[in-house]
């Protein structure tokens, strides 16, 4: 839709934080808190895109980048102000138990984590491509003024999809809290990390996400690996560039939209 | 875009002339012997500088770049790197590292300037941050744990040296703003195809304006290394040293000679109370700030001077970007 959001590592440590407090005075399991941080950051999503961005959602790519990265300076701030920086841990009883599949061991946090994430992006790539709202979304996408024409309610499509968004990073830091440490600026490194994913597999499909992740994963370990775990990043940003230059609209993408 | 008024595509030629004015008064703040003041106005030098930089390219061509502290931080390390090998002289050390800014720019621009909108600005941003890995993990500059920089005795010339790069970058905008170079940034701007019709070479001019904006953010780095007396990549590659300049051209008026360094003076002066006030939580002022100004001021505060109306018309501007 146009609008890099640089808030949405802040989501995402809203979620991991939600479920920390969840967790240490309801006692949720984590794992049930996924749906609620789903639900509770899409609410927090529409509601800022409605009532904040999409006054701005016409202007330049810049104004928007810019007033994402203030919110997302704002509540990492307000987390640290609420938590304090130190780090916090969400661990259920079954942290650290495992499995072995032959020569390798396999957490189940991590296995049901990686379940939990598959599962979530086939729902949203069904309901992207399959539903009514789905398909106005789309057609924003291409065309605001069109899809205006046609009926469509453009800025609650704005709000739902980056509520979306929200939901989605809200739900996938319930599951990184799980697996690492919580601190208020735990999100930041994902920004830059889920933006290469996503222009890795072509800005606007889901199965380019999915696909541009596991790209993204590869190589960071196998950089890491064999090139020393210092230059990862710097690794998997080369590649990003060389996929940029070779092909622009990114692995699975397509040439327009 | 109604840049066709008198003054061509400075924005506003009387703001132009008055940040001209300030810059010869700030000449004389040394003389103060006031530690503090000669601080705080380096830093607004400082960041007009890279501020100026940004908006060459991003401003005036449209090429928003998110990654231009690469710059700044290949100009603080090569000038640790010659002063720690018998060449401490800020004048020699911040043009040298100026040069291989530019050099790395054009080589980089060659690739990446075909690229357009997000794809841009993530790629510069991807750039920066593997730079900074990069140097992280090299031996001769120091790793990770950074370089000293040791300091002459007469530190104003620091300051005199931030001067001068933020002069360099003044009045070289001022410069292209006036010149057959600047239109041809504008026409890139507001339609690249069109502009490659009229017979503009696209790529040369892109490139030139990279170069330059890289020599920009690459002085302030240079002089920063001498006043800071220590650099390491987190210091050197800063997210605040990249953002900051964004958004003071974004709040003085992108595309705009005086804009930039307006949008420093404020922004500075902000950040300074709220952080003698409001240690704790300075930053969180800091993206209040950052929000209010790009919902009311999204033009930059230069273009409030045109706006028809009176208080009518500023509100009714605010609406034009919603959907």
């Amino acid at each position: 839709m146009n609008i890099i959001n640089l808030a949405h590592g802040a989501y995402l440590m809203m979620g991991a934080y939600l479920s920390y407090v969840l967790f240490t005075s309801l006692h949720v399991d984590p794992f049930l808190s996924v749906p609620i941080a789903f639900a509770v950051m899409f609410g927090f999503g529409f509601l800022v895109q409605k009532y904040v961005i999409n006054f701005v959602v016409r202007a330049p790519m810049l104004t928007t980048f810019l007033l994402t990265f203030g919110l997302s300076l704002l509540l990492v701030n307000i987390a640290l102000v609420i938590f304090h920086g130190d780090s916090k841990a969400v661990a259920p009883a079954y942290t650290g138990s495992h499995f072995d599949l032959g020569p390798v061991t396999i957490g189940w946090t991590k296995f049901w984590t990686l379940l939990v994430a598959l599962a979530v992006t086939g729902v949203v790539q069904l309901w992207l491509s399959r539903s009514r709202t789905g398909r106005a979304i789309r057609a924003t996408a291409l065309d605001i003024g069109a899809a205006q024409l046609s009926g469509v309610r453009v800025a609650n499509i704005y709000a739902i999809v980056y509520g979306l968004g929200a939901g989605l990073a809200g739900a996938a830091g319930v599951l990184v809290g799980l697996n690492q440490g919580l601190n208020p600026s735990m999100g930041d490194p994902y920004i830059i990390d889920a933006f290469v994913v996503c222009v890795l597999g072509g800005l606007g499909s889901v199965q380019g996400a999915l696909v541009g992740g596991l790209v993204f994963g590869i190589v960071e370990a196998l950089g890491s690996q064999f090139i020393g775990s210092g230059l990862q990043d710097a690794v998997a940003l080369g590649v990003f560039l060389i996929v940029l230059i070779v092909r622009p609209t990114g692995i699975m993408g397509r040439a327009l939209v | 875009m109604k840049a066709a008024r008198a003054g061509g595509i400075t924005g506003s030629p009387r703001a132009a002339l008055a940040i001209a004015a300030l810059l010869v008064v700030a000449l004389g703040v040394p003389l103060l012997h006031n530690g503090y003041y000669e601080n705080l106005v380096r830093g607004i030098l400082m960041f007009s500088a890279m501020s100026l930089g940004w908006n060459l390219l991003g401003g005036y061509a449209g090429y928003v770049s998110f990654g231009n502290v690469v710059y700044f931080g290949i100009g603080a390390y090569v000038s640790a790197y010659l002063a720690n090998h018998g060449w401490a002289n800020v004048w020699v050390d911040v043009p040298a590292g100026m040069i291989v800014a530019a050099l790395f720019a054009i080589l980089l621009g060659l690739p990446i300037l075909r690229l357009e909108g997000h794809y841009f600005g993530i790629a510069t941003l991807g750039i920066a941050l593997a730079v900074q890995e990069l140097i992280a993990n090299t031996d001769a500059l120091g790793n990770g744990s950074g370089l000293t920089v040791t300091q002459a005795a007469w530190f104003s010339q620091y300051y005199y040296a931030m001067w001068a790069v933020c002069a360099y970058a003044f009045g070289l905008t001022w410069l292209v703003a006036t010149s057959k170079f600047g239109y041809a940034l504008v026409a890139i701007r507001e339609n690249e195809d069109a502009a490659a019709v009229l017979g503009i070479d696209v790529t040369r001019a892109k490139i030139a304006a990279w170069a330059l904006c890289a020599t920009m953010a690459a002085g302030a780095g240079g002089v920063f290394a001498f006043s800071n007396g220590f650099i390491d990549p987190p210091t050197a590659f800063g997210l605040e040293d990249n953002v900051f300049p964004i958004v003071m051209a974004l709040l003085g008026g992108v595309g705009t000679v005086a804009g930039p360094v307006v949008g420093a003076l404020i922004l500075t002066a902000i950040n300074e109370t709220l952080w003698s006030h409001f240690p704790q939580i300075h930053t969180l002022f800091f993206g209040v700030v950052i929000v209010l100004v790009v919902l009311f001021l999204p033009r930059g505060l230069l273009f409030l001077a045109g706006v028809k109306g009176g208080w009518r018309g500023f509100v009714r501007g605010l609406s034009a970007y919603r959907v």
